[in-house]
């Protein structure tokens, strides 16, 4: 549902709905209170502190009600429940699979899960990365500020006394909320989905060495939150894209494009050269909690280069947002 | 949203602020902070390499007293990360075609490896794929592989009498070493560059960076013209003179090296123990290999020539007296012959059933591995096994006799496979011929050209 059909009192009904209706109200409130007051009903900010600490507050509530937002969407929340549910269904398969001749075939970890219930974190993960988590980054940062500028919501958004800037933050904030809470639940899923089908025990690292259960889960938080990372860069490209125009599903499509374009440029051997700086090449060296010697250099060469990727997107996101005129 | 061009409407303060600069020069003065960005990121990324580009300070060495260090050093402990990467001009055999990190991967493309090294005995290497490994640990005579995208373990071992053997041949060569004759380092050092000198030339050039480390870069070029191989260079570090990288350059391309590996990151502690260790994963498949002496030695000729001499007592002398000819030069096996000498020198080996081995025949794979064979040592047996394919097994097996005819092209009267710095010609008449020379070379050796 869009933000438009949230303005009109009509809707109502579910939690969800009423949620969005309530955050459009009171960033509608604006239109009548003139650029210089507080949006929302909350007077006491203004009159208690100076600027500074009622700027403080705005932003603050504006990044409640963006969170409120964005996961209480029910096309968002549905896109959580169907990721939370690739775990559970790959969990289920190879449990049933586990004694017949499919046993221990497939890519990456999947032989491994049935022996070890850790591995099928890895695996889900492994699964998602190629398509489905860059497809939930679009999503949440293409939506981010195109979809209020074609709802015509971002005009009022804009009646909020923050700075341009602070507002782009406060929608890269929630597009992260989004992603982190996809990663989160398909890590969770998996877990609690192996756990209960498979059982822990140590863990066998790619080299043949063991590690203890313990060591294992926290790896496994290792590879959920370089996964996590990894998306960031995807993120600020999709947010750039964001503030181009005012069709989010043409910006949704363009973050997808660039993953897409990203991984069959990162298979070509003649661009070896370009590689190291893909926004795709660093994915999977999530991998690399899984070696006997987890190398800080390797996981520090992906955090560089998904930071430069921020880096340079956001700051266009930036320029673009606080330049453009905004008409809707 | 429109271009930020149009004249302001909106209510937003920033664009229609009445003082100060025009909204033109602040959008402008936005847009500029993207393309700082962009150089930062640029320069960040840039700068470091450049700096590692500078020629480090070490003292000036000759080629012998570089070499004579390298042979006097004491075994080093080590630890570290290293590139390979391989131009050969072959086709790429993925990580994903093997089904995880497998030696076939180093036929081309870039591979990065860790090592962990006790410096003697024990060591251990991981070849490493993007979500795999193949590991090969090593302790003294044991040698265990575990390829993780297969799940499965290899581990080749001696029987009581040959690891006997072995003991008391190396007590018996450690005996003569402490006792007379062994050349100093600086000795030894002088007569292998005297040797290699018949075919090279043999230079110390300026100091590199490698690894962070400042070491010495051994040049040598091959004096014929008639080989592949443009030069090689090898550093060596100037504070343990342990070989840090080694560069094989091609005639085909002299600016990027056609064989490269070298250290990225490696450090000269002793690895931990757990590091070198070895014990098999729960779950996976491990194939036992126990050498016995009957493998290497079926008719018994190895074991009468070492304990011929002296009723029973081993004397590994023997052996290598009975396995040289009269200048001391080594004899070799039946079937193998050898044309032209140095670098362009050509090996070539008859009676080799080549459609036999590709299909896994296993009378064929017996063959080649039961006899001595001109490239090496027992591991080529395995080595055509694993090549044969045993066809067990999840994951995607690679179908040999496609990646045979993929790597070889057809000549008249046979294959070959040319590669950036090795020829390989099979005759339709069961002859193989190897050279680090140009195919037409091994043609005219085969009398096909």
């Amino acid at each position: 549902m869009s933000r438009a059909e949230a303005t009109s009192p009509a809707v109502g009904g579910s939690a969800a709905t009423a949620t969005a209706a309530a955050t459009a109200a009171s960033r509608a409130v604006g239109t009548d209170g003139g650029p210089g007051r507080a949006v929302g009903a909350d007077v006491s900010d203004t009159a208690s502190g100076g600027p500074r600490t009622s700027r403080a507050r705005a932003t603050a509530r504006l990044l409640r009600n963006e969170l409120r937002l964005v996961l209480g969407r029910r096309r968002n929340q549905l896109l959580l429940a169907l990721l939370t549910a690739v775990p559970v269904l790959l969990g289920i398969m190879l449990a049933i699979v586990s004694d017949s001749a499919y046993a221990g075939q497939g890519p990456g970890f999947i032989s491994r899960v049935a022996g070890n219930g850790l591995f099928l974190v890895v695996t889900s993960l492994f699964l998602c990365l190629p398509f489905l988590l860059p497809l939930v980054v679009s999503i949440a940062s293409g939506d981010a500020v195109a979809g209020e500028a074609g709802a015509g919501t971002l005009r009022y958004l804009l009646l909020v006394p923050i700075p341009r800037g602070r507002l782009l933050l406060v929608k890269a904030a929630g597009a992260l909320v989004l992603v982190l809470a996809g990663v989160l639940l398909v890590a969770a899923a998996a877990f609690l989905t192996g756990g209960l089908l498979f059982g822990f025990g140590d863990l066998t690292l790619l080299s043949g060495q063991s590690v203890g259960t313990g060591a294992g889960v926290v790896r496994m938080l290792g590879v959920t939150a370089y996964v996590a990372m990894s998306l960031t860069g995807l993120i600020a490209v999709g947010l750039f894209f964001s503030t181009l125009t005012e069709v989010a599903i043409g910006a949704m499509a363009a973050t997808v494009v660039v993953s897409v374009v990203s991984t069959v440029l990162d298979s070509l051997p003649q661009l070896a050269a370009i590689h190291p700086y893909l926004l795709t090449h660093h994915w999977f060296d999530f991998a690399e909690f899984l070696r006997w010697d987890v190398s800080a250099g390797v996981l520090l060469q992906g955090v560089a280069v998904q930071a430069a990727w921020v880096a340079v997107f956001g700051s266009l996101a930036w320029a673009r947002f606080t330049t453009a005129d905004i008409t809707s | 949203m429109t271009s930020p061009d149009r004249t302001p409407e909106s209510t937003d303060p920033i664009a229609t602020s009445p003082t100060g600069p025009t909204p033109r020069t602040r959008a402008r003065a936005r847009w500029a902070v993207p393309a700082v960005a962009v150089v930062a990121v640029g320069a960040a990324f840039t700068i470091p390499a450049i700096a590692s580009a500078d020629s480090p300070d070490l003292p000036d060495v000759t080629a012998e007293q570089l070499l004579a260090s390298v042979a006097s050093a004491e075994p080093t402990p080590l630890s570290g990360t290293a590139v390979y990467t391989a131009r050969l001009g072959l086709p790429e055999v993925s990580a994903e075609l093997t089904g995880g990190a497998d030696p076939l991967n180093l036929l081309s493309g870039s591979s990065t490896i860790r090592v962990w090294s006790d410096g003697s005995d024990r060591s251990r290497v991981s070849l490493l794929g993007a979500t795999s490994e193949y590991s090969v640990v090593t302790d003294g005579t044991q040698v265990w592989t575990y390829s993780s995208g297969k799940d499965e373990v290899r581990h080749v071992s001696l029987d009581d009498q040959l690891s006997g053997m072995l003991t008391v041949l190396e007590q018996q060569q450690a005996a003569k070493a402490s006792t007379a004759d062994v050349p100093t380092p600086d000795e030894l050092a002088t007569q292998i560059l005297d040797h290699a000198r018949e075919d090279s030339d043999i230079t110390v050039t300026d100091p590199v960076t490698v690894a962070g480390r400042s070491a010495y870069e051994v040049r040598i070029v091959p004096t014929t013209t008639g080989t592949l191989v443009d030069e090689v260079l090898i550093a060596v570090d100037g504070e343990t003179s342990v070989p840090l990288s080694v560069q094989v350059f091609s005639t085909q391309d002299p600016d990027s090296p056609a064989l490269e590996l070298a250290f990225t990151d490696v450090s000269f502690t002793t690895p931990s123990d757990e590091a070198l260790a070895f014990s098999a994963p729960a779950g996976a498949t491990v194939n036992e290999k126990v050498l016995t002496l009957a493998d290497l030695d079926p008719d018994g000729t190895l074991t009468g020539a070492l304990t011929g001499a002296t009723d029973g007592a081993l004397d590994g002398g023997a052996w290598a007296d009975q396995h040289a000819d009269a200048s001391g030069t080594p004899t070799l096996p039946e079937g193998v012959s050898v044309t032209g000498e140095g670098w362009a020198t050509v090996v070539q080996r008859d009676g080799v059933d080549v459609a036999g081995l590709l299909s896994g025949d296993p009378a064929a794979v017996a063959e080649l591995a039961g006899e001595d064979s001109p490239f090496g040592d027992s591991a080529n047996g395995d080595l055509f096994g694993e090549f044969a394919g045993d066809g067990d097994g999840p994951g995607l097996s690679l179908d040999t006799s496609a990646l045979y005819d993929q790597l070889t092209t057809p000549v008249d009267g046979g294959r070959v496979l040319s590669s950036a710095l090795l020829s390989v010609l099979v005759t339709d008449d069961g002859r193989v011929l190897v050279g680090s020379v140009p195919t037409q070379t091994l043609l005219q050796t085969a009398g096909l050209a």
